[in-house]
């Protein structure tokens, strides 16, 4: 089936992957961070030890699901192409960025879309910051900036990091090596299984419809073009029908359990930082692993910079706290992002621009 | 809804390379517009040159003389 003939067909392909991260929420995930890329690595990298919190730990195989989806479907259609070679180590920086800007936000692209249809006003305020720093984003592209293009490379070479997440599976299922919360977000999952053919399928339908929340706006901003959009309204539309006709749509601030905070600058910084960041690496982190799976170690590498960087929040105190209520006291804790995670995400927008305005296609030609 | 046709698209290495093409299509007023790349050419997200099959020779002319490197140039329905 052609997907992306028309923008029904690709708001169906969002309809798809917005069911897959409503059957997750109800089997376990944790509901309104239903599929979280940034939770998810960060978790998945909390597995491992990279960082020590114990909340978050956890290898979510929605991601080992969503880089083998798109491998196996880009494999079967012949669309699979191992590349690489364009900017490696500035897009390993940027891996770390986009992760230190989500973890201010608390919550990736795809997950503003699911808090944003679950009512909360936080995230509306976010979507001001990722449109304005795609638009940033843009203005660098309008001026001539490129980080060089890929290669074809040798075909074992894209492959490298399917392999990767499917030893991290392996890992997670024969042996005890891996860590797994007790408490707290990373105790809160569904079954391996139905995780995995989420991410399988959501994998799939990503890699057919091209859905990027990164790619989407910068469409509409750069050439008014709304077929990447219609993915991301399909997947909103049926989040949003699902939050209200089950009693879930909540309107406000600071909501209690949403895993969300309301400093609202730091929301609108934290969301420019993934948007710029975002359009410079050539895609939100849903499509980094998308790419990665159909290919792209160039992408791959990306992936490898989200992982470090999701380490780096937990190591260094620069992801934000949810809002949540005191057991003992029922009173209302507000979330904040500690002063670490504001100096760190200042100086991740000054290094998109230093990327931004340095990095030429002139240069990268000579 | 705008009726699809056949048209001549010039798909490029990197997004600088088309925002250049777009750049001096507009500066010699060679004719087309930047979209993005067709599903049905690449699984990728970048962006390319949408003309007239008619305009195949004068853009290639154009190209040549800017030093701006194509991809490819299909011909599909957009």
């Amino acid at each position: 089936m052609n997907l992306s003939d028309s923008k029904k067909k690709l708001a169906l392909a969002g309809v798809v992957c917005g069911l897959v991260a409503v059957c997750l929420a109800l089997m376990g995930n944790p509901a309104n961070m239903a599929f979280c890329i940034a939770c998810f690595i960060r978790d998945t990298a909390g597995a491992f030890g990279m960082h020590q919190a114990e909340v978050v730990q956890y290898a979510r195989p929605e991601i080992i699901g969503l880089v083998l989806g798109s491998f196996l479907i880009s494999a079967a259609t012949k669309e699979y192409r191992s590349t690489a070679g364009s900017s490696p180590m500035i897009r390993f920086v940027l891996g770390v960025i986009i992760m230190i800007g989500a973890l201010v936000f608390l919550g990736c692209p795809l997950r503003m879309i699911i808090r944003m249809s679950a009512g909360d006003l936080n995230a509306w305020v976010a979507l001001v910051g990722f449109i304005l720093g795609i638009a940033t984003g843009v203005f660098a592209l309008k001026n001539g900036f490129s980080l060089g293009r890929a290669y074809a490379t040798n075909k074992i070479n894209g492959a490298v990091l399917p392999m990767i997440v499917t030893g991290i599976l392996v890992l997670a299922l024969a042996t005890s090596l891996l860590k797994a919360s007790e408490a707290g977000p990373g105790s809160m999952h569904a079954p391996v299984i139905a995780s995995l053919i989420g991410g399988l399928v959501f994998g799939a339908f990503a890699q057919k419809s091209r859905m990027c929340f990164a790619g989407s706006m910068r469409d509409v901003i750069l050439m008014k073009n709304f077929d990447l959009l219609s993915v991301i309204a399909g997947l909103f539309v049926v989040l949003l029908i699902f939050n209200i006709a089950t009693g879930r749509f909540v309107a406000g601030f600071n909501t209690p359990g949403v895993i969300a905070h309301s400093e609202h600058l730091w929301n609108i910084l934290g969301m420019y930082t993934v948007g710029f960041a975002a359009v410079l690496a050539g895609g939100c982190p849903l499509r980094q692993l998308i790419l990665a799976g159909q290919g792209s170690s160039d992408a791959a590498v990306t992936v490898v910079g989200m992982f470090v960087g999701g380490a780096m929040c937990h190591n260094f105190g620069l992801a934000a706290s949810g809002t949540s209520l005191n057991p003992e006291t029922k009173e209302l804790v507000a979330g904040a992002v500690p002063p670490n995670g504001k100096i760190a995400c200042i100086i991740c927008i000054i290094i998109c621009f230093v990327i931004a305005f340095t990095c030429k296609r002139e240069d990268a030609k000579k | 809804m705008r009726k699809k046709e056949l048209k001549l698209v010039v798909t490029f290495h990197t997004t600088a390379d088309a925002m250049a093409m777009e750049k001096a299509c507009r500066e010699q007023e060679v004719p087309g517009r930047i979209i993005p790349v067709p599903r049905t050419i690449s699984a990728g997200c970048g962006l390319a040159w949408c003309a007239g099959l008619e305009d195949r020779e004068q853009i290639a002319a154009m190209m040549k003389k800017t030093g701006i490197e194509e991809e490819d140039m299909h011909e599909c329905m957009v």
